[in-house]
């Protein structure tokens, strides 16, 4: 049986009167890349936010690792969160530190390890996450956006959570250092066995690196499955989605 | 489930490794000093996690150029791990210990800022002034709505705690003079003091202090956060000047709105310093009114509310700078924001003791 690392059923979510989730089920299984994808304001961040435990919904269950995040303790949550890692959209890293420290302030906070090993563990998610090694005495401020995300990411993986949660990690990239990155999510997907739920626009990320993609619609789970299958999904909104990348291709060959 | 353990098998020259790795498992290693690592035995590591394999490498291999030890008996995911991590080990290489500072290194620096802050004011005077200058001739492109709200903020929203300060100052300082006063029968003369000490010291001085830490700090938060938002760069792009647009409105709001508080503060302190003398000292309202008419010099009056326009003009100066120089993100917001009261506290201070200095030498 493959154990389900996150199980949401029946969510139902309001937010300043609008009803955004109307009993929205999906699970997800060990090991699995996940992409969560749905037109704008179909709450897909809102249920990403639910699950990390930020937000509550009205009513439903939802679990991580088996544990309810809805009844937990603030001390329970605080355990879970140690097995999850989170990357935001802007990467919302301190800007009062450097990047070194912003990675090393999960393990400083977390471990009994010597602030020296942190940072050296520090370095080596750095490295990790393919940023180079000057980069670790920088500030947020003095990085380019990609390698904010990079270390976004590295902080993420500082105490080597088993389920990573990305939202939009390739929202204002160019298109080079997004595939790179998602490159690099694969690749750590596949060498550190990770979980990957990720919430994303980019149609080229689904392509590469995804095993299985939820499309939201109306408050509900759509669809479910690789990219292939939900092409025979008959739903204006999916059409016109894929439409957006078959035109694409269509002006590079009239080209 | 197994217990985390690590074991050192001096005859082979082996750590025997078990259970659970990860960054809660550095206290079971045991201390190696120099002996040789030659090989790990994983056969019982249930879990392995980057944190985990870099602190066995570590401490089998304290130099991350050294080869690698021969891994043992470790599963293949678990094998995966350590080779992805031996591979970006050299980047966690120890940092050498970053020196402290020594005093005069400090100090050094310190002067370093102040005089780039010097330099940066006069700097920005001048681009003002420019700016000024071609606002002059364009009357029409005046920002009287900012303005306005401007002295609305500077001025109505500081008036309570300005007054309720002066009075509560008034108060004490007639009360102690009184005290003094009463034992040489001089109770009336505390009327000179009290007015000479508030209308040309105290009123332009704590008005100013107050006005620094309430407008100055708001001012640079307000202006550095939309730097941080790029609203700076979209009014610079709509072809408009961030000075014209921002500072000069709160500049002017500041050099209208610091002599009005300023002469409130007088009367409000006049007012705390009657009350006591009333009750205290046996001068009546009237008689108090009466003396004041006879000691009151136009030129007190004139000489505290004088200082004003002089001190508002540092603090806006100040401010606007430092807000506009933040750079994009929330420290330096912070941090300017700080600066700026200091400044300005420094500048009201020293500007003070030039006008005390002045006034005597010009027997004003």
């Amino acid at each position: 049986m493959v154990e389900s690392v996150i199980e949401v059923r029946d969510v139902s979510t309001t937010l300043g009167g609008h009803s955004i989730h109307r009993g929205l089920s999906l699970s997800v299984a060990r090991g699995e890349v996940i992409a969560l994808i749905g037109g704008s304001g179909t709450g897909k961040s809102v249920l990403l936010r639910e699950i990390i435990g930020l937000l509550r919904p009205q009513a439903g269950h939802i679990e991580v690792f088996g544990q309810s995040v809805l009844d937990s303790t603030t001390q329970q949550m605080n355990a879970l969160r140690r097995r999850f890692g989170v990357l935001f959209q802007d990467g919302a890293l301190f800007s009062s530190l450097t990047v070194e420290d912003n990675v090393a302030t999960p393990l400083f906070e977390h471990t009994d390890l010597p602030h020296a090993t942190c940072r050296r563990l520090a370095r080596l998610k750095l490295a990790l996450a393919g940023l180079p090694p000057d980069a670790a005495d920088k500030r947020p401020s003095e990085l380019s956006g990609g390698m904010r995300k990079r270390v976004a990411l590295a902080r993420a993986l500082a105490l080597d959570p088993e389920l990573l949660f990305l939202d939009e990690p390739t929202s204002g990239l160019d298109p080079i250092s997004a595939r790179a990155f998602d490159a690099l999510i694969r690749l750590l997907a596949d060498s550190l066995g990770l979980t990957i739920f990720l919430v994303t626009h980019d149609l080229d990320t689904l392509f590469s690196i995804i095993d299985r993609v939820i499309v939201l619609s109306n408050g509900r789970v759509l669809g479910s499955g690789t990219v292939a299958e939900l092409k025979h999904i008959d739903d204006p909104w999916l059409n016109d989605y894929f439409a957006a990348r078959a035109s694409e291709g269509e002006t590079q060959h009239g080209n | 489930m197994t217990e985390t353990r690590a074991d050192f098998d001096e005859a082979r020259g082996t750590l025997v490794v078990s259970g659970a790795w990860h960054a809660d498992a550095a206290s079971v290693l045991p201390a190696l000093g120099d002996k040789t690592v030659r090989a790990i035995n994983g056969a019982g590591v249930t879990q392995l996690d980057t944190n985990g394999a870099w602190l066995l490498l570590a401490a089998a291999r304290p130099q991350a150029s050294d080869s690698m030890p021969e891994l043992q008996a470790f599963q293949p995911q678990h094998l995966a791990i350590l080779e992805l991590v031996s591979r970006h080990r050299a980047a966690s290489a120890a940092q050498p210990e970053r020196r402290r500072e020594s005093v005069l290194a400090m100090t050094g620096r310190g002067a370093q800022v102040m005089a780039k802050h010097a330099l940066g004011l006069l700097d920005f005077i001048g681009r003002l002034s420019i700016e000024l200058l071609a606002l002059l001739g364009k009357p029409g492109s005046w920002r009287w709505r900012e303005f306005a709200a401007q002295v609305r903020s500077v001025f109505v929203g500081a008036i309570p705690i300005v007054s309720a300060m002066l009075f509560l100052l008034g108060v004490v300082f007639a009360y102690l003079l009184g005290d003094q006063a009463q034992q040489y029968g001089a109770n009336i003369f505390v009327v000179d003091g009290l007015l000479l000490a508030i209308m040309r010291e105290i009123s332009p001085v704590i008005v100013a202090v107050l006005v620094a830490g309430r407008t100055g700090a708001a001012i640079t938060a307000q202006l550095g956060t939309m730097k941080v938002t790029e609203e700076i760069d979209a009014i610079t792009t709509l072809g408009l000047s961030p000075l014209a647009v921002l500072v000069i409105p709160r500049m002017l709001a500041l050099l209208i709105a610091m002599p009005l508080l300023v002469f409130i503060g007088d009367i409000a302190g006049i007012a705390g310093g009657m009350l006591v003398a009333q009750q205290q000292l046996d001068i009546s309202y009237s008689m108090f009114m009466d003396r004041m008419v006879d000691v009151i010099l136009l030129k007190t009056l004139v000489v505290g509310l004088g200082k004003a326009p002089v001190f508002a003009m540092f603090i806006a100066l100040i401010a606007c700078r430092m807000g506009l120089s933040v750079t994009r993100d929330a420290r330096s917001v912070g941090a300017n924001t700080t600066s700026t009261v200091v400044q300005s506290l420094i500048a009201i201070i020293i500007l003070n003791a030039i006008f005390a200095v002045t006034f005597v030498r010009l027997d004003i």
